[in-house]
């Protein structure tokens, strides 16, 4: 059986979007991976996919014919669905369990017969589950309760069995087990769309992987095309390495961490810091520099700075320092690094009754002018370094705008920017070659 | 197939014969039992004396018309009701994925006790407190149906506090009524009433009480397997191909039905429908094609036992709710603690 969906558009609310414009095609034994992060949409498409939800636009096709077309009955005879993993309220036995499967070819009244449980039988031995027919299904562990959902599929007779994180809360055995013998019932003509968050997972064992951002395909085809370094980088909003054999062939996904640079570096051009120094002949290189608030990101770039001018390197830019007073951060300084320029950008709230949804910093609307003013005339130094960008920037084109831009025409050789972690995901989705460090004042000797 | 199938199967017969033959006793042994002593020989003879006449000939009347007028149609109301909210609450706790409610969980108690208030303060007439009582408790599940009808997110969720709202909205309607009572006359009466009885109970009472009754557990025994499917909640039902919504409406509708007949009838009567089940799930196990005959028959004979106990144990009646309260919490306890109820 063959699964098609076309231009699937979905909204829980009419201004809350979270299916976008999907399209995808399961063919008959081939398994389908969907990937994204918590909140893209992932289960929202599979209950799209499986009837459960029916989208606001667009159509879901089995063999050509309209999803809705069927009945719900005659729907589960073609598309089964396994959910996230759940406990039940009550205990029911494996058997009874996968008897549960026989409900779309029961009526209304019907109870399962004979015929019914020799059907149930065939799953269970199947999947080596017909030892564990008359445990309780609540006492039995994640990985058999997984096997005995899929076993309800099975004796539901579906071509098409969706699942949704089958391999969450698994450890690497179960996993393997899990997604052998889904590979082996492939193999066998049933079709498979599987959401995951293991983009491992989806290398070994998927035939087309779906990446979902934001309830928008990211990327659709086989495994190879999609799972790169870019897209996995974009859609997860960290830097990802595929590793690979010698021929090229990807084998493994891994997430990297900030990478631990000390500003010291810049004198060794062996070093990492040095050889980005290096490229940055070539095309423009951007360093994030992240970390919690009070890690020392401000201090780092100071250092980077001071060194760079002793280096003999071109430095410009703004500096954004704290100042103290009675060691209370009570407002924020803004420092032109061409020009030694500086101006109060931002002052603490002192307004004891100001509410706790206005900000606590009040920022000069002139000294902003003047600091965007400043970030646009400056023209392409050896370093340029912006601190800092922030949500204002990201989310409401607000502040230091100007940085943006900046960034985005890639008029710079090294640009070092300090960005809070959380926002690395939408950095990364704007600019993925940027590299991560780790802005933490205990990498500075 | 395995050598372990024999043994279960044989358990499973066993218990589901003690399960059937358990109500039967207890409807003889409450013809039985009483104050006015009447031998075993005569009690029979007296069941049979409408059709052989003669077999009732040496039986003295006040005999005869005891077994017939009172224990008689008492008995049937204890075996319905109590089957009614074994089989209620068994379907209830399956269809809320909880296996803490019954179906007074929407109100319908609530509104049956004030509909009856209602009645014995200004009316007073047995049947009308009767009638009062089956469309207020009507009532109360209908306004918590609508009442979360105005809401679209988690509808099962939003149906229980529903519910509760209208329980307790009509818990304070009673009260004021009580209020409002003559404390000497009405008062009493209602309280009486609150704590449910089959004392007053004759076969005038029972026509409507029969005819819901049997076509409701006749509706929960039909659908009690996909009781199993609903209980894994709305997503994995629709997924198996069942339309949830639909079922449940049907369920509740037959449920307050039932319950409604069977307040009316007997009063408030508490812990039925929410201890039963676990005893049965404790006897036959969580699947609801055995659960749900195991809930009627096992509702019946504690309903049978409790009036058996309120009718002798003490000169006066004891109320089945205080009873039902007494023997139900520490059961519920007990199945709390020892019980593999899931």
């Amino acid at each position: 059986m063959q699964l098609q969906a076309n231009h699937l558009h979905f909204a829980y609310l009419p201004e809350k979007t979270v299916l976008d414009d999907i399209s995808l095609l399961i063919d008959p034994g081939e398994t389908l991976y969907i990937l994204g992060r918590n909140g893209s949409g992932k289960t929202t498409l599979l209950s799209c996919l499986a009837g459960l939800l029916e989208p606001a636009s667009g159509e879901v096709l089995l063999d050509g014919a309209s999803l809705q077309s069927f009945d719900p009955a005659e729907r589960a005879r073609r598309v089964g669905l396994i959910p996230q993993m759940h406990t039940p309220a009550f205990g029911y036995t494996v058997n009874e369990m996968v008897m549960m499967g026989r409900a779309p070819y029961l009526g209304w009244l019907g109870s399962p017969n004979h015929e019914d449980q020799s059907i149930v039988d065939e799953a269970l031995a199947q999947l080596g589950l017909f030892e564990l027919r008359d445990r309780p299904y609540t006492e039995i562990s994640g990985g058999e309760q997984q096997l005995v959902l899929i076993a309800r599929g099975l004796a539901q007779k579906c071509q098409l069995l969706l699942m949704d994180e089958p391999t969450a809360h698994l450890d690497l055995s179960n996993q393997h087990r899990i997604l052998e013998i889904v590979s082996q019932l492939a193999d066998r003509g049933l079709s498979f769309a599987i959401s995951s968050h293991s983009p491992n997972n989806a290398l070994s064992y998927a035939d087309r992987v779906l990446l979902l951002a934001s309830g928008k395909v990211t990327a659709y085809g086989n495994p190879m095309e999609t799972l790169t370094e870019p897209m996995l980088s974009a859609i997860y909003g960290i830097r990802t390495e595929v590793l690979t054999n010698g021929d090229g062939k990807p084998l493994a996904v891994i997430s990297q961490r900030p990478m631990a640079l000390e500003p010291t570096a810049l004198r060794d051009p062996q070093s990492p810091l040095g050889q980005i120094f290096a490229r940055s002949q070539q095309e423009p290189q951007l360093i994030l520099v992240t970390g919690l608030s009070g890690v020392g990101k401000t201090t780092w770039c100071t250092q980077l700075i001071s060194l760079a001018r002793k280096a003999g390197l071109s430095v410009n830019g703004l500096l954004s320092p704290s100042i103290f007073k009675d060691g209370r951060k009570v407002g924020i300084e803004v420092v032109d690094l061409h020009s030694s320029d500086h101006r109060q950008l931002a002052s603490l709230r002192e307004d004891e009754t100001a509410s706790m949804q206005t900000p606590r910093w009040v920022f000069d609307s002139d000294a902003m002018a003047w600091a965007n003013q400043t970030l646009s005339d400056s023209g392409k130094a050896d370093l340029t370094v912006i601190d800092e960008l922030g949500p204002l920037e990201f989310a409401q084109s607000k502040g230091l705008t100007a940085g943006l831009v900046k960034l985005d025409s890639g008029d710079y050789r090294v640009a070092a920017v300090v960005i809070r972690s959380a926002l690395l995901p939408q950095a990364l989705s704007r600019w993925p070659n940027a590299i991560i460090v780790n802005g933490s004042a205990k990498n500075l000797s | 197939m395995p050598s372990t199938e024999a043994p279960t199967r044989l358990k499973q017969t066993i218990t589901g014969l003690a399960l059937a033959l358990l109500p039967v006793i207890l409807f003889i042994l409450a013809l039985l039992l009483g104050r006015y002593p009447i031998g075993p020989l005569d009690v029979g003879r007296s069941l049979l004396s409408p059709i052989f006449p003669q077999l009732g000939a040496d039986i003295p009347d006040v005999a005869r018309r005891l077994v017939l007028r009172v224990r008689l149609p008492r008995a049937l109301a204890a075996l319905l009701i109590g089957a009614s909210y074994g089989g209620t609450g068994a379907a209830f706790q399956a269809i809320f994925k909880n296996p803490l409610v019954d179906s007074n969980i929407l109100g319908v108690t609530s509104g049956a006790g004030f509909g009856a208030a209602l009645a014995l303060l200004l009316l007073q007439s047995q049947w009308q407190v009767q009638i009062f009582a089956f469309a207020f408790g009507l009532l109360a599940v209908g306004l918590a149906f609508f009442g979360s009808r105005l809401y679209k997110s988690s509808p099962l969720l939003v149906l229980t506090l529903m519910g509760i709202l209208v329980g307790s909205l009509f818990g304070s309607l009673t009260a004021l009524l009580k209020y409002m009572a003559d404390p000497l006359d009405t008062l009493p009466a209602i309280t009486f009433w609150l704590l449910g009885s089959l004392s007053a109970v004759t076969w005038s009472n029972l026509p409507t009480l029969v005819i819901i009754t049997l076509l409701g557990l006749a509706f929960l025994w039909l659908i009690r397997w996909r009781l199993n499917v609903l209980s894994l909640g709305d997503a994995e039902a629709r997924a198996l191909g069942i339309n949830p919504t639909r079922a449940k409406l049907w369920i509740i509708i037959a449920s307050t039905l039932m319950t409604a007949a069977a307040v009316s009838v007997s009063g408030v009567i508490g812990w039925i429908g929410l201890v039963i089940p676990h005893a049965g799930r404790l006897l036959v196990g969580p699947n609801h094609k055995r659960l749900m005959p195991a809930s009627i028959l096992l509702g019946a004979a504690f309903l049978l036992l409790i009036d058996n106990i309120a009718r002798t144990l003490l000169p006066g009646e004891i109320p089945l709710g205080v009873l039902t309260g007494l023997v139900g919490v520490p059961v519920l306890a007990f199945l709390l603690r020892h019980g593999r109820t899931g």
